[in-house]
């Protein structure tokens, strides 16, 4: 009996062994947002093609790629990346270009794939999964909220109607675009006035100062936060009257019960790529490939918003979406008003620029930092 | 006086023969070492030099743009270049661009001026639609970076194969197009800032580790065992969590609605709407690191303090001297040694210290180490990154070079 154990042990350590090696590895950022992933569409590829698909937890960036790459031994095969690196990657040659059409499975009604998606692109390396929004939310409970109640990102920036602290985020990222919409530019189309006011001489200055104003404000100040589920956490002890954030996290904190008020004027639509590792361990297989087809097809894509308010990608998934509400996976919750893409929340808002950030990201970000640095 | 040899008894003079004996010896000695050798060599010095090697090799650059160089070194900086230099270029580019090799420039270039990455992607698309003759006119209007004089002196500026340049911009100090060194624009200065913020942090998280250890190490090693045991575990216990645990829970003591705050108010010390701010700037880096370092310096001074004979105070009092005296005089420089080993361990643990202010120090609590994470993982420029470390490495021996100087290292203790 003892001897049957044992070798059942070391056949199940083998199988683990040999399936890992086998497995095709996909690189995301952990916590409920890898959850959604892997219940969504990772298992179910990995049923429906037979190919174990591995998740993998990091925390964004392309060093521990390059590293591996430099030391030639890659073990990833595919990425949960920004947009910005999926252009810098591919510039650096470190993820494969698609041919988008012939890689990616097209609607269900024989729509194109390029056609299906909301937008194009940013580089020939990068495939879309989820849109999700930068926007800010406050505690309905706190009593600065009895009387009135914010309803634009001018609000947000309003220490005398509502005073008390904000949390933003540690980067420059998504505070310049808000402080450039609060101090009245109107978005535009998809963000444009935003982004040429910023581009123009003096713009990203005069968007830092507004930000230092309100850190340095008496009746208003800063707590910076870096990961996602902070800023519904302040909101929730009440370190912060209102905090920007990602909606996902702030409608997952709400399913479970905490008070607060999601404001989507002015929100910063942005976007998460997957993209395929050049030479990674199933590249030249042709594994990492299908199971990326399988993943973004338009099912995989609507599977993933069942448990978190990202919306996918593809037209056709919100359509699958709006035919089988309620789809949360409490089986009450219907989803589809709480995307950033629903047309309630789409009156005014940005498209995260890719092309701005990644031309002027060392630049704004030294700026960024000295303002920091002399924050009271 | 015999000049004669003495010889061994098989006829070889005995120095000779000892000196092969001792050989012998050394070599089996060297060779019991070199696992361990091979080990830091491989896995230690290799992997750090390599790191440090990055932050002045600039080589990848001036060998995809050898001809733009040649023809920019005659050039003054002033205006625009002329006909040849864009040409130069031209010669240069379009064979990447073919290749699909030009990528790696865009980001170089992009630290270099803002604006470089986008420029060099649109003409590396329009590149190869370019007719011969008149490159000028044709790079100047395919993207504005090219009718702009900075940013020729940018490119100009990358041209040696080996740069010092990342080290100024670590000291905000950068070159000017006569290779003159200039400060950096007011609103981008940020090293010089955080440097010295770094180095007082760790300064006076030493000096806050030291007050709150000297008593505690002293009750360590004079209290009956069964009691200084006890109070060994109390200090080794936090020393055996985890860091990430710990600062946790700093921010839970620390937050504004949190028990710290609470007490505070309930004492009647603030109105409940005037909570003072606990973390997230400076205060909560001092808190949370010198409660994490702390058993860095209870340890080596506790190990002095326990060889001090209690005979020695005794006698100092039985000479007449005040507790005090006697303290001052007898008791405090036997522990220097240890001060000196918990100090210097401290300091340069302080130093570089990363994950305890990423998470309570906020915008004015944040050091050296966070940008260097910063340009590691997100803006990819590893150059800078091992320029800041090379300056963090070669402060740490400074201090410790001083620290030889004025105290002696072989007056230091660990136990």
């Amino acid at each position: 009996m003892k001897k049957l154990s044992k070798l059942l042990l070391a056949l199940s350590f083998v199988l683990s062994v040999t399936t890992s090696a086998f497995a095709v590895t996909v690189v995301s950022w952990g916590g409920a947002y890898t959850e959604s992933q892997r219940l969504g569409y990772g298992d179910p590829t990995a049923k429906k093609l037979g190919i174990p698909v591995n998740w993998v937890d990091y925390t964004g960036g392309l060093s521990e790629i390059k590293a591996q790459k430099e030391a030639g031994k890659i073990t990833w095969d595919i990425i949960d990346v920004y947009a910005k690196d999926t252009i810098i990657g591919c510039d650096e040659g470190i993820f494969v270009e698609f041919d988008f059409d012939k890689d990616f499975a097209p609607a269900p009604d024989g729509t194109k794939a390029s056609d299906d998606f909301f937008t194009s692109m940013p580089s020939k390396c990068a495939v879309g999964n989820i849109l999700y929004s930068w926007n800010f939310a406050y505690n309905h409970d706190n009593e600065v909220f009895a009387k009135k109640q914010p309803k634009t990102m001018k609000d947000f920036f309003n220490t005398k109607k509502f005073p008390g602290k904000r949390s933003i985020y540690k980067g420059a990222m998504s505070n310049i675009e808000f402080a450039m919409a609060a101090m009245g530019t109107k978005a535009g189309k998809g963000g444009s006035k935003i982004y040429d006011k910023l581009a123009k001489d003096g713009g990203v200055d005069k968007a830092i100062a507004k930000i230092k104003a309100l850190c340095d404000d008496p009746r208003g100040g800063c707590v910076f936060w870096e990961a996602g589920a902070q800023p519904p956490e302040f909101l929730a002890n009440g370190e912060v009257i209102m905090a920007t954030g990602w909606n996902g996290r702030f409608f997952n904190a709400q399913m479970e019960g905490t008070p607060i008020t999601q404001v989507w004027d002015t929100q910063i639509l942005d976007y998460e790529y997957f993209a395929m590792v050049k030479g990674g361990p199933n590249d030249a297989n042709g594994k990492a490939m299908k199971v990326l087809r399988e993943m973004t097809s338009t099912e995989g894509l609507a599977g993933s918003a069942k448990y978190i308010a990202y919306a996918p990608w593809r037209k056709s998934s919100i359509a699958i979406m709006e035919a089988g509400e309620p789809w949360f996976k409490d089986g009450k919750t219907v989803m589809v008003p709480h995307m950033p893409t629903a047309p309630a929340n789409t009156k005014s808002y940005a498209l995260m620029n890719p092309e701005f950030w990644a031309d002027n990201q060392d630049e704004i970000g030294e700026k960024w930092e000295a303002m920091k640095a002399t924050v009271k | 006086m015999s000049t004669e040899q003495i010889l061994s008894s098989d006829g070889i003079p005995l120095e000779i023969s000892l000196k092969k004996a001792e050989r012998k010896n050394k070599i089996k000695a060297m060779l019991l070492v070199a696992p361990l050798f091979l080990f830091i060599l491989i896995t230690y010095l290799m992997p750090i030099g390599d790191m440090l090697f990055r932050s002045i090799d600039d080589r990848m650059i001036t060998s995809k743009l050898p001809n733009t160089f040649a023809a920019l070194a005659k050039w003054d900086g002033k205006e625009l270049p002329d006909e040849a230099t864009y040409e130069a270029f031209y010669k240069d580019f379009y064979p990447l661009a073919i290749a699909k090799e030009s990528g790696k420039l865009y980001q170089r270039l992009n630290y270099e001026k803002s604006g470089f990455s986008s420029g060099l992607k649109k003409t590396n698309r329009k590149i190869k639609k370019f007719e011969k003759g008149n490159y000028k006119e044709q790079f100047m209007a395919t993207h504005k970076i090219w009718n702009n004089v900075e940013y020729w002196v940018a490119l100009k500026n990358t041209a040696p194969k080996w740069s010092y340049a990342k080290y100024l911009k670590g000291v905000d100090l950068k070159l000017d197009p006569d290779r003159n060194i200039v400060q950096m624009p007011e609103n981008r200065k940020i090293y010089k800032t955080l440097w010295l913020r770094t180095l007082k942090v760790a300064f006076f998280v030493t000096i806050f580790c030291f007050i709150l250890s000297y008593p505690i190490a002293h009750l360590l090693a004079t209290l009956p065992m069964k009691y200084s045991n006890l109070l060994m575990i109390c200090v080794l216990l936090p020393f055996w969590t985890s860091l990430l645990v710990r600062t946790s829970s700093w921010m839970v003591l620390l937050q504004q609605q949190g028990p710290i705050n609470d007490l505070i108010v309930m004492l009647g010390l603030t109105a409940d709407n005037a909570r003072p701010e606990l973390m997230y700037n400076v205060v909560g880096t001092f808190v949370a690191m010198t409660q994490i370092l702390l058993p860095f310096m209870v340890l080596p001074l506790y190990s002095v303090m326990k060889t001090i004979s209690p005979s020695l105070m005794r006698a100092g009092k039985s000479l007449g001297g005040t507790p005090f005296v006697a303290f001052r005089k007898i008791y405090f420089p036997l522990t220097v040694p240890g001060i000196g080993a918990g100090s210097l361990l401290v300091f340069i643990l302080a130093v570089g210290y990363y994950i305890t202010p990423a998470l309570v120090g906020g915008a004015s609590g944040s050091l050296i180490s966070n940008t260097i994470a910063y340009h590691m993982k997100s803006s990819l420029d590893w150059a800078f990154a091992s320029a800041l470390g090379a300056m963090l490495l070669t402060g740490v021996l400074v201090i410790y070079w001083l620290y030889n100087k004025l105290v002696g290292i072989d007056n230091i203790k660990l136990g």
